[in-house]
């Protein structure tokens, strides 16, 4: 069984993000979100300003990812997107990291845990020489 | 004795600046702005010759800014400012004035003037500051007759005097009002009667103030302490609570949630958000647990009210003429609604200000005991409910 197949996406989100710009966005992703249970990080560390377009356009990410039994997490949250998060009450919908590497391995995160052993195994015998 | 105020209002004490075009002490808080305030507390000590200087970006001349009639309000333009502020002192001077209470706002302080013209006259001073410990504060008492002194002052914008300047220790209430925190802070002090001046309004329940012409629709809830201004209008399931303060003419939709926060004069919160901790208006949101001032530019979220009557009431009677071929357009080309709404799925909505997204399903109410009980729901509670 190949447990690094599904590959975690991370999209640095523009700095300005409302109706147009979350249209060309949605654009963007929506290749990655099609794929069978996608996983995608949106790192939010420039977007400077957001309105609802924007917001809605995160929720319907989330949407399309969790249909196909994916997720769509937050990192990297500028102050003003954290305000408008927190002001549409969308903030609490998302699973949001300080950093987009931690969002990206939190996908790790919740393997079961004979998966989690079957990786370490995996990475142990990738590291150590073989005898000759 | 002859005593006259005058009250300075300007931004250059402002932490941050072009965060209000207008000086912070211009901006209402709990129905009054801290010039109104300070002018009724001057009033209130028998000085019934009250004068106003306060910056503007409009054009200089007399403008009133929410002040008693019987109070003189010059406005004027920033570079102008403290020339004005000098030539008003002299007018008083030249009018007979003895003594006059100089008060740049600035701090909000309820000082004692009684006693600070006391310690004034007592020690044959030309020029007493208020201080509070070891700050000073912009509170003088001047003799009118010592116009050099008070040049001295108005040339300085109040940093020296030419002569040596004797501190009366202040010991009541005092809010620097220097950034939105304060302001807030102000509004929660007023609130929680920590300071002596009251909110501008009518207590309707214990803890509950409104002014004149505030509409609260049926369905929202007003929780103690909350103060909702003027002509303010709070919808159907709004919900304020923990000292928030609605000013006048501000608009809160419904289903919208304003916990620990301001909502300045003129201003609109959209339908199903949840400020908190936050000074909303004039297009910004500061939030104050973020320390963050955010500028909102989708007037679904926060907008401006037009500040303008006429254009107000142009804007409502628009409401009304469209409101019936709005139903009837919807009627027709909506889609048809399943008979009984489920509470479960209505708890589950997103903000009606995201517009379509707002029909998803969140995943922070798909708690494992709704799924077990699922008649049973969790509802955030406020205050004492």
């Amino acid at each position: 069984m190949d447990i690094n197949s599904r590959p975690v996406v991370v999209k640095r989100m523009p700095e300005r993000l409302n109706s147009r710009t979350a249209r060309e966005f949605l654009r963007d992703v929506r290749p990655f979100l099609a794929a069978d249970r996608p996983q995608l990080v949106f790192d939010l560390s420039l977007v400077a300003q957001i309105d609802a377009a924007g917001v809605e356009m995160l929720l319907r990410c989330m949407s399309e990812a969790h249909k196909r039994d994916g997720d769509v997490k937050l990192a990297s949250l500028s102050d003003q997107a954290a305000v408008v998060l927190e002001l549409t009450r969308t903030e609490r919908l998302f699973e949001i990291y300080e950093t987009s590497t931690e969002a990206a391995r939190s996908f790790s995160g919740f393997l079961p845990n004979a998966m989690r052993q079957q990786l370490l195994h995996n990475k142990r015998s990738a590291t150590q020489p073989t005898a000759a | 004795m002859d005593i006259r105020g005058l009250l300075l209002a300007n931004s250059e004490n402002m932490e941050e600046k072009g965060q209000a075009e207008a000086p912070l002490a211009t901006l209402d808080v709990a129905g009054k702005s801290t010039l109104q305030r300070m002018a009724e507390r001057l009033q209130q000590y028998g000085i019934s010759s009250v004068s106003a200087v306060v910056e503007t970006a409009a054009p200089s001349g007399v403008r009133n800014f929410g002040l008693p009639s019987d109070v003189t309000c010059l406005a004027a333009a920033p570079d102008r400012f403290w020339r004005i502020a000098e030539s008003v002192f002299n007018d008083m001077a030249q009018s007979g004035a003895e003594l006059v209470i100089l008060v740049r706002l600035g701090a909000y302080a309820e000082a004692d003037f009684e006693k600070l013209v006391q310690f004034h006259l007592d020690r044959k001073e030309r020029v007493t500051q208020m201080a509070s410990d070891e700050q000073k504060l912009e509170i003088f008492c001047i003799s009118a007759s010592r116009r050099n002194d008070a040049a001295s002052l108005f040339r300085t914008q109040l940093a020296h005097c030419r002569s040596e300047c004797p501190l009366f220790q202040h010991e009541g209430y005092l809010n620097r009002l220097a950034s939105p925190r304060h302001l807030r802070q102000f509004a929660i002090d007023i609130l929680t009667r920590q300071a002596q001046t009251c909110p501008a309004g009518k207590e309707i329940r214990p803890g509950v103030w409104t002014a004149p012409g505030a509409m609260i629709e049926k369905g929202a809830r007003i929780l103690a302490p909350a103060f909702i201004g003027s002509m303010a209008r709070v919808r159907s399931g709004a919900v304020i609570t923990r000292c928030s303060s609605v000013e006048r003419h501000a608009e809160v939709d419904c289903g919208t949630v304003i916990e620990n926060s301001t909502v300045l004069p003129f201003s609109y919160v959209g339908a199903g958000l949840d400020l908190a901790h936050s000074v909303a208006g004039m297009g910004r949101i500061v939030n104050l647990h973020r320390d963050v001032t955010v500028t909102i530019v989708d007037p679904k979220l926060v907008a401006s009210v037009s500040v303008a009557s006429g254009r107000r009431l142009m804007t409502s009677a628009a409401e009304i003429v469209t409101y019936l071929p709005r139903l009837a357009f919807h009627g027709m080309f909506a889609s048809a609604k399943s008979g009984q709404p489920d509470l479960q799925a209505t708890l589950r909505q997103t903000p009606p200000a995201l517009g379509t997204a707002a029909g998803f399903e969140t995943s922070a109410c798909d708690t494992e005991a709704s799924h077990k009980f699922p008649n049973m729901v969790v509802a955030r509670r406020y205050g004492h409910q």
